[in-house]
């Protein structure tokens, strides 16, 4: 920081700016990020989930799948945000923003819900079709239930990951809080890099609890287990 | 009634059958138990049944329908099925699992409540305590009550039952097959029971299909009938040397013939309750005496080895 924040001087934190700059600039750039986060996760959710139940199913298929996905997750992320924008109909904005936060999702979140599926004991799913469920509710009302935890573990992974990842974003104009650390860093004023740098450290934290407390919902037997004497 | 037509099961990649030419018939409200060594294709020829497994040829009727009549989803809806692993769902209570095929029949939730609850009593469970917990929170022998009253839940005719007393300690296995056969006598369904315990076997079949490796029917009969004759040497070993005292433990003493203990010696020992004959046997040998007295609606009565032994002569002749 003190290389980046060449020449500055005063107050390394100035609440005067916080208050003045609240509602014009600090909680649409949360807002912001939240948007980007979210809508990247969502669609990456969108695209995981047909995808680890067809690999789930198809076993040959997960090597590829994980190949190509590993490959997106290890590209810089800065310079597929410069890939992305020379990319004819996407070019600066959000939208280059958010193809890269989905590219960045897809490893970990296939991953955890082909684990999820596998994770299903086998006789559950015997009994299930033995007893007549047809190959969509097995799915729908056995498999994918049972695989949520482990599917929301890795829904948890993803948005931590994309909500830091977001904020370098604002390189290429996307927004978010990411555009206040890039535009303290301009103006060599660290309140507003400090700003940033802490509201997407604390986005990160909240949505992660956040997930954590909607898994303990939606697993009223998990709860159960620890009432067994 | 179940009918296995020369039904023959050919896994591929496998050279040899699973099962080989396999026919015989279960007749209606009988358990028909399935046994033998592993690999003698006993759990492949019940999941033919409800076509879980589809046969290479062959083919399985129920009530003269050939059992691909309708989908496979439909005819697994109307059998009931009960694994050793249990698989109950985790994720439901214990009254979900039990309505699991009533709800996919479309019951309504007025009927599928009063069935739980009945079934729950039935198979020894208070309903009001275990109705909303999850499986998590049941002991194995509670879980296989509930795998037993799931399988029974739409009161399918045909229940399919794989080892399903097979994960609990010997002596609460003996108890769930007691209040099973209890169960059996008052719903009379037509049973197919898959194990690999001989003596398990004896105990739950009217009838008793011993399969060999290759899945070839050693003999099918009942279980007196296998004891007295084995069809071959596999059956004769199979089943055990000590077969005769085997053939003891399926009467019980209350069942036998015998004469009055009046004026019989006083110091002669007692036999309380009414044993089986083996352990009836086994007390005489025990107290090294050759004759006791058993009480009977108030009479005296005198068991003697003699008794024991022409009881065996009378099972011969009779068969």
């Amino acid at each position: 920081m003190t290389i980046l924040l060449q020449g500055f001087e005063g107050p390394l934190f100035d609440w005067s700016w916080v208050r003045s700059h609240l509602t014009s600039e600090i909680i649409p750039a949360l807002v912001g990020h939240v948007y980007l986060s979210f809508v990247s996760v969502a669609i990456a959710l969108v695209i995981s989930l047909p995808t680890g139940v067809l690999v789930a199913r198809y076993r040959k298929a997960y090597a590829p799948v994980t190949l190509v996905t590993g490959v997106l997750y290890t590209i810089p992320s800065l310079a597929l945000f410069a890939i992305l924008v020379v990319v004819p109909g996407v070019g600066v904005g959000p939208k280059a923003v958010i193809i890269a936060l989905v590219a960045y999702s897809l490893l970990v979140l296939i991953r955890n819900v082909v684990a999820g599926i596998d994770s299903v004991p086998p006789e559950t799913i015997d009994a299930a079709r033995g007893m007549g469920l047809t190959e969509g509710q097995i799915l729908l009302k056995v498999e994918l239930p049972l695989a949520l935890p482990v599917i929301i573990a890795g829904i948890r992974i993803a948005t931590v990951t994309v909500i830091g990842i977001a904020t370098i974003g604002a390189y290429i104009a996307g927004g978010g809080l990411g555009a206040l650390i890039f535009d303290g860093i301009d103006r060599s004023f660290p309140t507003m890099v400090i700003t940033g740098a802490i509201l997407a450290t604390a986005l990160a934290v909240a949505t992660d609890l956040l997930l954590l407390g909607i898994e303990h919902y939606f697993r009223p037997w998990a709860r159960a287990a620890g009432r067994r004497g | 009634m179940i009918e296995f037509r020369e039904v023959s099961k050919l896994y591929p990649g496998s050279r040899s059958a699973a099962v080989k030419d396999l026919s015989f018939e279960v007749p209606d409200g009988e358990i028909c138990v399935l046994v033998g060594p592993s690999g003698c294709g006993k759990t492949t020829s019940m999941r033919m049944i409800n076509r879980l497994i589809e046969p290479s040829s062959g083919e399985i009727l129920i009530d003269g329908e050939p059992n691909t009549s309708m989908s496979g989803t439909e005819l697994r809806r109307k059998i009931g099925y009960a694994i050793q692993q249990i698989g109950l769902f985790p994720h439901r209570t214990i009254a979900g699992n039990i309505a699991t095929v009533p709800q996919l029949l479309g019951w309504s939730k007025e009927r599928i409540r009063k069935r739980v609850d009945e079934l729950l009593e039935m198979v020894g469970l208070d309903p009001g305590d275990y109705r909303d917990r999850y499986p998590s929170e049941l002991s194995g022998g509670q879980q296989q009550r509930v795998g037993v009253a799931r399988a029974m839940a739409a009161d399918p005719p045909i229940m399919l039952m794989d080892e399903p007393f097979g994960t609990v300690d010997p002596i609460t296995r003996e108890r769930l097959q007691d209040e099973f056969l209890k169960i059996q006598q008052e719903i009379r369904k037509t049973i197919v029971f898959v194990t690999h315990d001989i003596d398990e076997a004896i105990k739950m079949g009217d009838r008793i299909a011993i399969m060999e490796q290759g899945g070839v029917l050693a003999q099918y009969d009942t279980p007196e009938n296998i004891l007295t004759s084995p069809a071959s040497d596999f059956v004769a070993s199979f089943v055990g040397e000590d077969r005769i005292l085997k053939r003891l433990s399926l009467s019980r003493v209350s069942e036998m013939e015998l004469e009055s203990a009046e004026g019989a010696g006083k110091d002669l020992p007692r036999i309380k309750g009414d044993p089986t004959v083996r352990d009836a046997l086994s007390q005489l040998v025990g107290a090294g005496v050759e004759a006791a007295v058993v009480e009977r609606a108030g009479e005296r009565k005198l068991l003697t080895l003699r008794a024991i032994e022409e009881t065996l002569g009378n099972r011969r002749g009779r068969t």
